[in-house]
């Protein structure tokens, strides 16, 4: 019988499941994940928490409980560092000891060191180190490594469309090749990207507003946390774009624009994807989501809210998501900014 | 025929009416305490209206906001649902053109918009945070006996205003205790109050943002002559109260109303007899999925009308496809 690894569906899942997931496929192993995110699964998490965790970090705590007692094994990479002298938010470094700590009835955990803060270090070291569980062969573990970075290309390919998360998920795990729309329809890439073709399409007869959305994905690609806000904004006639959509030479070109490096690697690509979008001219406002008690948005999300004020007529919002908000203060908020962008999207345009 | 537009602003303090002739002048307005019965409250305005306009009335458009808008739109039929940011923001530029600032308190919510050419370009609300509102007002001048109309005169009063803790309005409570207990003068103590929560709505609501004259203060908060004159020292500017403060958002859903049916669309009002109809709200907790949503269900008559809370739309999208289908 296969052995199942249980992945939950928070945090950096939006960034790599599809490695992971092809990764302990391809090695014979079952990958489950655990279901969305629901009030049952929030309120778990926020009961398991330390007081001072973030709502994300408390959101995954419930994740991991629900997986708790139905896996043979729990991936949790520690992801200390994804890139050369950057490093991955603290409370990722330290989440699978906060889950020991705190989750009852807890399977093996798989945390294997992801640190590739020096240049020598590499990222095969980490799936090496987690194959080993389920193989003894090493061309094999390699072969499955290979895989899951194929599948991981394919995702941000798919992501660079337009597709969010969950639909490139779902596209990647369907066999038959079917062409569906992307959500994330605002075609905002870059110059020379690969959506340049899409000019070609047809237009619809009046053009609708795009709002760039910037956050961190498990917040923002997340129904439950951000209160469905990209669906929202859809119903509302907007078309959204959000930063993983931007290639990373993009992202990182536009985020050294700050006069010193940001070392958070996702808080860099969040602040990228904004000051591009900001400078493009190809977004009607901008709509930043940021969760109570997280560090790196406390300081980037001043760092874009002062380039945003400096942009003039720019429309701008936060929204601060924490396990208290009210839906109908985000509501409230969000249609004044909504006007907002229409009127200046009337009022700019001539006649 | 009196022909104009109806506004409503449903808000959690005060339910408040207007009735805007087709020129845009205000005829009527109606400033009513909601007293936790928002649909009762409504009902009552409509009759209150009804009787103060002539009896040959036609509504053009009705326009309705505040935290209840949705619940005013349903059982009024209005023909604008707008958030309460637009419509304040509507009055105040079309009443006193050339506003670059509104700073606009009321029972529950406190927001601050900033204009620049008529345009709303930025704005915050509080969040999670009431201190500061016309609720906390109320409660304080209820506890030192004080009816809350004498507030604002009794403040000003006031020769030095004592120093209040104002970033939290339990601990303001506890602070304006102790200084009573050291025998402060009272308007000394309510100076000093109306000076911690314009602290308080500066850092908060306003952090960051640029106020520039005119600087136009509505809401219920307004009437309190206190609050203006803290306003005003602290932001070292003229801080005017426009004749209808406290019903500003029902004369922004109003224009809103004939916005939308100035070409000559028919509106959608249900007529003032909706003031006569048996309206009833209930609500359960859906078990569909581990969300347990709590659905709120207004019935007119008996029959559902209108249901909303659910996240993923069962409820009300099964109600909106019925309609249409």
């Amino acid at each position: 019988m296969s052995r199942k690894v249980g992945i939950p569906g928070a945090l950096l899942y939006y960034y790599y499941f599809p490695l992971w997931q092809a990764f302990f496929q391809a090695l014979g192993a079952e990958v489950a994940v655990s279901g969305p995110s629901t009030k049952s699964v929030l309120n778990r998490g926020v009961e398991l928490a330390v007081e001072d965790a973030c709502l994300p970090v408390k959101l995954a705590l419930g994740h991991v409980a629900e997986l708790a007692g139905k896996v043979d094994y729990l991936f949790l990479p520690r992801l200390v560092s994804v890139a050369s002298r950057e490093y991955i938010c603290p409370k990722f470094l330290g989440f699978p000891d906060m889950v020991r700590q705190t989750v009852p009835d807890l399977p093996p955990i798989i945390d294997v060191n992801v640190n590739l803060y020096r240049r020598q270090n590499k990222l095969y070291t980490a799936f090496r180190a987690a194959g080993k569980i389920f193989s003894a062969g090493e061309a094999r573990i390699f072969l499955a490594y290979r895989r899951g970075l194929a599948a991981l290309g394919k995702y941000w390919k798919l992501m660079g469309e337009g597709f969010s998360p969950e639909e490139a998920i779902n596209l990647l795990n369907r066999s038959s090749p079917r062409c569906p729309q992307p959500s994330n329809a605002a075609r905002t890439i870059p110059e020379d990207g690969p959506a340049a073709a899409s000019d070609k399409a047809p237009r619809p007869e009046r053009e609708k507003p795009v709002v760039a959305v910037i956050g961190h994905p498990y917040n923002i690609y997340d129904p439950y946390i951000s209160m469905n806000l990209l669906k929202k904004l859809r119903q509302a006639g907007v078309r959204t774009a959000t930063a993983e959509q931007l290639p990373e030479t993009v992202v990182r070109r536009e985020a050294a624009y700050l006069p010193k490096r940001l070392f958070w690697t996702l808080n860099q690509r969040m602040t990228g994807a904004a000051f591009y979008f900001l400078r493009s001219g190809r977004v009607q406002g901008l709509l930043q989501v940021t969760s109570f008690g997280c560090g790196p948005d406390s300081m980037t999300g001043e760092l874009i809210a002062r380039r945003a004020a400096g942009h003039g007529d720019m429309p701008f919002l936060n929204l601060v998501l924490d396990e208290h908000s009210g839906e109908a203060g985000v509501l409230t908020r969000l249609e004044a900014f909504l006007d907002m962008v229409r009127q200046k999207q009337e009022g700019g345009r001539p006649g | 025929m009196v022909k104009g537009y109806l506004g409503i602003d449903a808000g959690s303090v005060s339910t408040n009416l207007v009735f805007l002739d087709e020129a845009g002048r205000i005829r009527e307005a109606l400033y009513l305490r909601t007293q936790g019965r928002p649909i009762a409250t409504i009902q009552t305005g409509l009759r209150q209206l009804a009787e103060s306009l002539p009896p040959r009335v036609a509504v053009r458009g009705v326009g309705a906001t505040g935290s209840g808008r949705h619940l005013a739109g349903v059982i009024t039929g209005a023909d604008v649902v707008k958030n309460e940011i637009t419509s304040h923001a509507v009055a105040t530029s079309t009443l006193i053109p050339g506003v670059q600032t509104i700073l606009e308190i009321g029972g529950q919510d406190s927001k601050l918009i900033i204009l620049r050419n008529s345009l709303v370009v930025d704005f915050a609300m509080n969040t999670v945070c009431a201190a500061g509102t016309g609720s906390f007002l109320d409660q304080q001048a209820a506890r030192l006996g004080i009816p809350i109309e004498k507030f604002g005169e009794i403040a000003l009063r006031s020769r030095s205003p004592v120093r209040i803790a104002g970033r939290c309005a339990v601990f303001a409570e506890s602070d304006m205790i102790h200084k009573q207990q050291m025998g402060y003068d009272l308007p000394d103590i309510l100076a000093g109050l109306c000076e911690a929560l314009v602290r308080n709505y500066l850092n908060n609501v306003g952090k960051g943002k640029e106020i520039l004259p005119p600087v136009v203060f509505q809401g219920g908060v307004a009437a309190n002559a206190g609050m203006k004159h803290a306003f005003e020292k602290a932001l070292g500017l003229e801080v005017q109260i426009p004749p209808y403060y406290n019903v500003m958002g029902a004369v922004g859903a109003a224009l809103l109303a004939r916005e939308k049916t100035v070409r000559g669309l028919p509106s959608s009002f249900k007529g003032f007899q909706v003031a006569q109809v048996d309206f009833a709200s209930g609500g359960f907790t859906c078990d569909g999925c581990p969300n347990t949503c709590e659905v709120v269900e207004i019935r007119e008559e008996g029959r559902v009308i209108a249901r909303w809370g659910d996240r993923c739309g069962k409820w009300s999208g099964a109600l909106a496809e019925r309609k249409t289908g």
